[in-house]
């Protein structure tokens, strides 16, 4: 009970988590029509940002600092290499963000060393929130959940109550138009970006204090955030929720569970023979934690490659 | 003065240099020593400190004399974290003239390196090379991978759990219920298979035992909540890096009452992400710099002078291991070619005498045995570790013959005639 | 080109690929590592090029062909006599049979989302990896040994270079040779329009999997070869360095051009093996490269090359001395950051008080707080800047 409990919570502010990550991916894949590699890397860029800001300025200061720098970088990236590569096609954009996510890696590891830094949780923040049966929750770990939410509150509220939400929707499908009836829809692309980018950044400068902050971040959660924004459908920000939430509560639940197709068939009393099979039969559940998101992927992209809650395109 | 990237160019450009030097004007043949480690990548920081500790012992030696009438020389390659680098590196060595390749940060790394001296030796019987595992503890090293050029200097999964769980029962800390959670790669299996055995022998239950996987996991509540959910008393983890710091960190953070008895809690950067949870723990290890006395003593000041940081438990190793090889080259008279075989002989026949007891090694598999340290960390200990206040403090000594496994069925070792 | 022309550079080349017959093992190990990189990028290319597919996970099929080499190695050593010759048709054969499989699922779509499904499944095998120790040997890998065969001990790797150049050449005679096939003609049509190619009868989706398929045989074909050169192979080979490793090559080489990607995949491995032990940015470096090839040469360097002949030869040493003069400047700031941020440089100034401390670089000792050290490069960078600027205007004013 106690494991399935605090399973729960770490489920789903590992899946907050993910989500402030593929929210600003699946905005600009939405808005754009490009694919950017390079998101997860400016997810790690802000998180050692905040470190390095923060160790100059404080904590607090920094959360706010660090995500500007990322949309500075992000906006720079748009107007000056994204739209001059735009003319090529959306192949040469691909692999333009992906040779950016490389630079922005190894720059970092440049900076910093190939090693983890110390980026810690501010003593305000370093306590325990509640106890589960004397397991201790975290009080970050909500804290966590508590930018998430805000995040997603905040950005639905701007795209649908607000002028400039409505513009931004409508340079999505009709970029023309919008930008013959007199908007700057070049500015609004770069908008976009700048602000897709700041979501990342925040992610990292807020998720870095809690998780390592070292050079494999962006590879260990670059993958699932991809997988996220596929599932939940590219250019829907509920489906990205909704995607997050999904595989954060399942790649936190099976860890614990050695459940096997060998045990699944105990009630037809052919455990045994499929144990001594070995091979598929007595693979864990709980080993294949870090293979789901991609079967799940699959699954999807063959079957509804729109998404869950993606426009069938 | 830590060894900077200067030094770094200086000592292969000198390397190079010594290599390549043709030698002809060389009655004596200096011995080659090439240590072919991770030295940048994610994983360098520790695994640097195996290179950094054969370069003070060598130092060291050398200024005794070296041998052979020649001061021994030595060379860095970088596998870069990658098997298939290693095994590029370790041909490049070969390549450079080494004699003795050395390695000591990766089962996985050195279990490929072993296989690539393995078959250079076989196709090449003119020009054999030794290599010295300075630090890769997996089983199947002297097991099914073991060969007559392969030699251990490190402990063993085997003799680790043994020395564990007799010390932690000699102070009545084992409990009933113990947890077993390890990295899903030789060296963890064997730790769990150890464990397994013990608790056949032992008085205790493994409750529970975890594989997971290696430096990939962020968030290690989900182990913690498992350990809670248990009920054990005790957990034992072969893990190192990052998978122990958040390990520890994870266990502190649920606020579980437990005991850990690990194997590598020693490495930079462990007892620091533990923090005041680490009190009470429990480790094994043949070094411990309070157990060798004056020995012990004289290395930590020695090695914090000249190289600007208190040595690890890697940099001892590497110098222990050294200063057995330099026991064992003692028995070589002079001469004007240089056999391994030899020296593996010499090596075989060593006896050392260390601080905490006599080491040999054994010549069914070639694997040392060392009295073991079993430690506890405490507050306020001698030689505070990791930039703590903390350190290892010895609880027993065990003699090496009595925790030592084995020699393994598989290990079917062709000696030369 | 003329006959003369076309005999010279024929001879400079059978010179170049027999060199390595005569070489030690390091730089046998060299060649063939490159030759294999150029096979594998030329068979990534295969989809671009004549469908304008982008598969971001060829390494599934790279790493498919070396498993299956060193599997049967090893069961060589247990008995089974197959000659070493024949050995990498196990990796064509692995291959295919996984092309075809993955192949059929991928092509179900198109466009980014084609990429995205191989992206997945390399992932997802990338993640099996560990888990399956029977076929991937865990965390230490597979590894066996070249036995005799054909009266050759295949003990050191020129031998094995023999091998490895004449599969080579077979692979590259069938990617040449399967553009002029009807299958390969009707390929060239898919990427141009597919719409179109439906309207006219064909099943593009037959096609996409046989062109598909035969990319992945190629590329399991580079990953037997290496299986027997390295006589090793664990998961890592699953991972994404393997699969990014073609799409840098061949777009910095020419994506359009049939030996863009083998130049892409000669220089970045010849550089990358001298490199990567000189400094540890090459792979910032390759990035950068690679960005400003995207950005700027979307033909890759071969492509330009081609398509520059009807430019003048002033403008070209022009570019490439621009590029020279920024490069170096760039990689001399690099160099200087990644030591002065160091920990070791860090420690030497704690241990000077804090002053700044000189450091070496390319055998020059250089100081911080000198101006010199800085407004040199920044100097030689604007000169590359502004050749190339002058060069723009030049254009313009024509």
């Amino acid at each position: 009970m106690t494991y399935l409990l605090t399973s729960l919570v770490n489920g789903l502010v590992f899946g907050l988590l993910l989500f402030m990550v593929s929210a600003g991916l699946t905005l600009i894949f939405g808005m754009m029509g490009v694919l950017n590699f390079a998101h997860s890397s400016l997810y790690m860029l802000g998180a050692y940002l905040g470190y390095s800001i923060g160790r100059w300025t404080g904590f607090w200061p920094a959360l706010l600092l660090a995500p500007l720098a990322v949309a500075l970088l992000g906006a720079f990236i748009e107007r000056y290499m994204l739209r001059r590569v735009h003319r090529h096609g959306h192949a040469q954009e691909l692999l333009l963000t992906f040779g950016l996510a490389l630079i922005i890696h190894e720059a970092i590891k440049l900076m910093y060393g190939p090693y983890p830094v110390e980026y810690a949780i501010p003593a305000e923040l370093a306590r325990t929130a509640f106890s589960v049966n004397g397991f201790n929750v975290p009080l970050y770990r909500l804290f966590i959940g508590a930018v998430a939410i805000s995040m997603f509150v905040s950005l639905f509220l701007l795209m649908r109550y607000t002028r400039l939400g409505l513009i931004v929707r409508a340079a999505l499908s009709q970029p023309l138009m919008v930008e013959s009836l007199g908007h700057n829809v070049g500015f609004v692309f770069l908008l976009v970006f700048a602000i897709g980018a700041a979501l990342a950044g925040l992610a990292g400068a807020v998720a870095g204090a809690f998780y390592p902050t070292g050079p494999n971040m962006a590879e260990d959660l670059g993958s699932i955030v991809f997988v996220v924004v596929v599932v939940g459908g590219l250019g829907s920000l509920e489906g990205a929720l909704v995607a997050s939430l999904a595989i954060g509560l399942l790649t936190t639940l099976t860890v614990g569970l050695d459940w096997t197709l060998a045990g699944a068939l105990a009630p037809f009393g052919l455990s045994g023979w499929a144990a001594s099979i070995g091979g598929l039969f007595s693979i864990t559940l709980s080993s294949l934690t870090g293979s789901l998101p991609f079967i799940i992927m699959l699954f999807v992209l063959l079957f509804r490659p729109a998404g869950l809650m993606g426009e069938r395109s | 003065m830590p060894l900077d990237r200067r030094d770094v160019l200086k000592l292969a450009g000198a390397a190079a240099a010594g290599f390549a030097a043709p030698a002809i004007a060389q009655a004596r043949p200096a011995l080659k020593i090439a240590s072919v480690e991770t030295l940048s990548g994610p994983g360098s920081t520790v695994n640097r400190l195996w290179s950094l500790g054969l370069k003070y012992g060598i130092e060291k030696i050398n200024a005794e004399g070296g041998w052979n009438g020649q001061k021994i020389v030595y060379a860095e390659y970088d596998t870069e974290g990658t098997t298939g680098g290693a095994s590029q590196k370790t041909q490049a060595a070969i390549a450079d003239g080494a004699h003795i390749i050395a390695h000591g940060g990766s089962s996985n790394i050195g279990g490929q390196i072993t296989e690539d001296v393995r078959k250079w030796n076989l196709r090449n019987p003119a020009a054999k090379v030794l290599f010295f595992g300075l630090g890769i503890e997996a089983l199947e090293l002297t097991g099914a991978k073991c060969h007559y050029h392969f030699f251990r200097f490190a402990t063993n999964a085997d003799i680790r759990i043994r020395a564990l769980v007799a010390g932690l029962k000699a102070e009545n800390a084992l409990g009933k219920k113990v947890f077993s959670i390890n990295q899903n790669y030789s060296w963890g299996h064997d730790i769990q298979a150890a464990l397994e055995q013990s608790a056949g022998e032992n008085d205790f239950t493994l409750v529970d035992k975890v594989l997971h996987d290696v430096n990939k996991i962020q968030d290690f509540s989900p182990y913690a909540a498992r350990i809670a959910a248990s009920g054990a008393d005790t957990v034992f983890t072969g893990n190192w890096g990052n998978d122990l710091s958040l390990l520890l960190k994870a266990v502190q953070a649920a606020g579980l009452k437990v005991r850990f008895a690990t194997t590598f809690l020693d490495l930079p950067g462990a007892l620091s992400s533990a923090g005041s949870a680490a009190l009470g723990y429990f480790h094994a290890e043949l070094w411990n710099p309070q157990a060798f006395g004056a020995f012990g003593q004289e290395l930590w000041t020695d090695y914090k002078a000249k190289m600007g940081t208190f040595p690890s438990t890697s940099e001892a190793k590497s110098i222990l291991a050294l200063l057995f090889l330099q026991q064992a080259l003692k028995t070589i008279p002079e001469a004007s070619k240089i056999d391994v075989d030899q020296i593996a002989q010499a090596l075989e026949r060593t006896s050392y005498k260390a601080p905490t007891g006599d080491v040999t090694m054994r010549a069914g598999d070639h694997q040392i045995a060392w009295p073991i340290v079993v430690s506890k960390v405490e507050q306020g200990a001698k030689f505070a570790t990791d930039g703590t206040d903390m350190g290892f403090v010895p609880v027993k000594v065990i003699p090496g013959g009595e925790v030592l496994n084995t020699v393994q069925a598989s290990c079917k070792m062709q000696r030369p005639s | 080109m003329n006959r003369y022309h076309r005999i010279a550079v024929c001879l400079a080349a059978a010179i170049v690929l027999l060199a390595p017959l005569t070489f030690s093992d390091r730089y046998a190990n060299l060649a063939i590592r490159i030759l294999v990189a150029a096979l594998f990028a030329t068979a990534f290319n295969l989809l671009w090029r004549q469908a304008r597919l982008l598969s971001f996970g060829h390494g599934v099929y790279f790493g498919a062909g070396m498993f299956a080499a060193v599997h049967l190695m090893r069961a060589n050593e247990a008995g089974l006599n197959v000659p070493l010759i024949l050995v990498p048709l196990a990796g064509v054969l692995s291959g295919l049979i996984i092309g075809l499989l993955c192949g059929f699922i991928a092509t179900l779509r198109s466009g980014a989302y084609f990429s995205m499904i191989t992206l997945a499944i390399a992932e997802l095998i990338y993640s099996l990896g560990p888990r399956w120790q029977a076929l991937f040997g865990g965390e230490a890998g597979i590894s066996s040994m070249r036995i005799p065969s054909m009266g050759l001990s295949f003990a050191a790797l020129n031998e094995v270079y023999l091998i490895v150049l004449g599969w080579s050449a077979l692979g590259f005679v069938a990617i040449r040779f399967f553009a002029k096939t009807p299958l390969g003609q009707i390929a060239y049509a898919l990427g141009d329009n597919e719409r179109r190619l439906q309207f006219l009868g064909y099943r593009t989706h037959a096609v996409k999997v046989c062109l598909f398929a035969l990319s992945a045989a190629i590329s399991g074909l580079a990953g037997g070869l290496l299986g027997i050169a390295a006589e090793n192979v664990d998961y890592t080979v699953f991972g994404p360095a393997s699969s990014a490793a073609p799409v840098i090559q061949t777009f910095i080489g020419g994506a359009d051009v049939l030996f863009g990607p083998a130049f892409g995949a000669a220089i970045l491995t010849g550089f990358g093996n001298v490199f990567s032990d000189v400094t540890r940015l090459w792979l910032l470096y390759q990035g950068l490269a690679f960005v400003v090839v995207v950005m700027f040469l979307p033909a890759g360097i071969v492509g330009s090359l081609l398509s520059s002949k009807k430019r003048p030869l002033r403008e070209a040493i022009a570019n490439t001395l621009a590029v020279l003069l920024c490069s170096a400047s760039l990689i001399f700031l690099c160099e200087s950051a990644s030591i002065l941020l160091s920990d070791s440089y860090a420690s030497l100034r704690a241990n000077q008080g804090g002053s700044w401390v000189s450091y070496r670089l390319f055998n020059i000792e250089l100081l911080p707080s000198s101006p010199i050290v800085w407004a040199l490069p920044l100097i030689v960078a604007l000169a590359g800047v502004l050749v190339s600027c002058k060069l723009k205007r030049q254009e313009e004013a024509a």
